[in-house]
This record gives C-alpha cells, sequence and structure tokens, in this order.
C-alpha cells in the first residue's frame, strides 16, 4: 500500500512526510491504528543521523508518557534518545532491528518501525504533534539550517 | 595464484573511512603482505590505466566505509571481480566495544577495530589463496 506523501528536496536531499503521520519534534512519527500506534523515525531524521549501527527499544510492557525514552539509536555520527511522542505501554517492538537496524535507513516508514504502543490518552496526545504539513514546515527549517551551517 | 587485491573507502573527514584505510594497511604492510596488494580507490576512480590493469581480472576485497560503496562499486567497473566486500559498519557492530572516533588520528577503539577487520580481512585472503595461516 502507498502512501501520500510530502516531499521536500533540500541542495541534493529529498526528505518524504507521509500525510497520514503525526510527528513530534523529535522526528518521531505515530500511525495510529485503532487502539495502537506504531512509532518510528522519520525520513528526515534517519537521514540527519547516519547509518544505524544499533537500535534499541525499551522491552514491551514499559510505560511511556510523551518525552520519555522509548528508544535509542547509535549510528555512524551520533547516539541519539529517541522520545515518545504518546502515552501508553510498549506492546510490541521490531525484533527486525536487532539484526539489521539499517531498515531504518532503508525503509523508516514501513519495515524500519520501532514500535507497537497500547495507547491510553490519544486525543491528548495528538493535541500536541504535529500533523504532516506541520511536520514538514519544520524539517524545511531545520533542513535548511543544516546547509548553512555547510 | 596472483596477490588478492584490496581496495579500500578513499572517503576523507569520516572515521569509518579512516578505520577502513588503516585495516587495509595492516593487511597489505603486516598480516599479509606477500598474497595481497593494495589498490588506491583514487587511481580507479581517475581510470588509471596501471591500477585498472592490476583490478580487472583480479579477485578483490573491498573495504568500503558508508553505504555508498565506491569501493566496490569502482572494482565491479573497473573489470574486477568483487571477491568479498566488508563495510567498517558491519565489523563495527561485531565489536561494538570498539568505538571509533577521530579522522586523520584515530582513537584507541578506532585503532582496535581497524585491527579486528584486518584480521577478517586477512581470513578471506587465506580462504581465497587457499594458505591456512595463524592470525
Amino acid at each position: 500500500m502507498s502512501e501520500e506523501m510530502l516531499e521536500l528536496t533540500v541542495d541534493k536531499f529529498t526528505f518524504r512526510v507521509p500525510k497520514s503521520l503525526y510527528f513530534n519534534d523529535a522526528g518521531i512519527w505515530v500511525r495510529p491504528e485503532g487502539s495502537v500506534a506504531r512509532l518510528g523515525l522519520s525520513d528526515f531524521a534517519q537521514q540527519r543521523s547516519g547509518d544505524m549501527a544499533f537500535a534499541e527499544v525499551k522491552p514491551v510492557e514499559t510505560l511511556l508518557k510523551p518525552g520519555d525514552e522509548f528508544a535509542s539509536i547509535e549510528t555512524i555520527k551520533v547516539n541519539v534518545i529517541l522520545p515518545s511522542p504518546v502515552t501508553g505501554a510498549i506492546a510490541e517492538i521490531n525484533r527486525a532491528l536487532e539484526d539489521a537496524p539499517e531498515l531504518i535507513n532503508q525503509d523508516p516508514y514501513g519495515k524500519g518501525w520501532l514500535a507497537v504502543v497500547e495507547l491510553t490518552d490519544w486525543e491528548a496526545d495528538k493535541a500536541k504533534l504535529l500533523d504532516a504539513d506541520a511536520y514538514y514546515a519544520l524539517v524545511k527549517e531545520q533542513a535548511e539550517e543544516e546547509m548553512k551551517k555547510k | 595464484m596472483s596477490k588478492v587485491v584490496i581496495v579500500p573507502c578513499s572517503g576523507i573527514g569520516k572515521s569509518y573511512g579512516t578505520v577502513a584505510r588503516e585495516g587495509a594497511y595492516v593487511v597489505a604492510e603486516d598480516l599479509r603482505p606477500d598474497t595481497t596488494q593494495l589498490i588506491p580507490l583514487s587511481l580507479l576512480v581517475l581510470g588509471d590505466e596501471q591500477a585498472r590493469a592490476d583490478v580487472s581480472g583480479a579477485q578483490a576485497i573491498t573495504i568500503d566505509g558508508c553505504k555508498l560503496a565506491c569501493a566496490t562499486k569502482m572494482v565491479a567497473e573497473s573489470g574486477g571481480t568483487v571477491a568479498h566486500d566488508l563495510a567498517v559498519l558491519d565489523v563495527y557492530r561485531r565489536h561494538r566495544n570498539l568505538k571509533p572516533a577521530g579522522i586523520a588520528e584515530l582513537n584507541e577503539g578506532g585503532q582496535q577495530l581497524a585491527q579486528a577487520l584486518a584480521e577478517e580481512v586477512a581470513t578471506l585472503v587465506d580462504e581465497m589463496t587457499g594458505e591456512v595461516k595463524n592470525a
């Protein structure tokens, strides 16, 4: 199933933002799926972070509120703590990332997902998240800022 | 048998590229000097005739510093056979305690990672040449 995407090209880089997802400002995407939500790292965030060396997600049943660490990544450039965008408990983690963290780089909105969370306060969480248009604007601002540094 | 060609990443400004090159030097100069030949990637990119002749038809081990895999691509484009393509990131995944840092001069972890990489390459060279040595 293909998702409708917003696309932003800055210099030689193109960043994709699915229209149906929500995001926090750290670049964690949220895909609501009934009473749960799937989480992952945005295309912009994975490109900015670099090639993944390791990805570790907190165990199933870990309780989260927005801002809590739910995963961490180590790339060739940086170590990053990933803050949860939602409230709830981790219901499932992507075991494939243990052997193939590069899935986050290769397919950030698909096979590179990080965790599924059982939602407990979605309406309140959603109100604090960015929709695709707002996240696109943030990516544009941050990407252009990065280019000025080069 | 002709020597095994080793072609490492030539990228600059990245620790993983430096690890690729340092590891290649260890193989070609210390571990398997008699059975390997180091070819600079930059010469292949420039189309240097001698470098292309050395690679053409040879069995090669490439060592890439990032997913662009320039070394692997250039050996293939130069007519060589990539017998094994190693990525520094994969070697690091097998040695997580050896986090590389530094560019012109690698930190201790980077130097040890280069040594671990070199030993993996030396083992592959031995398999290719049919020789058994203690690494």
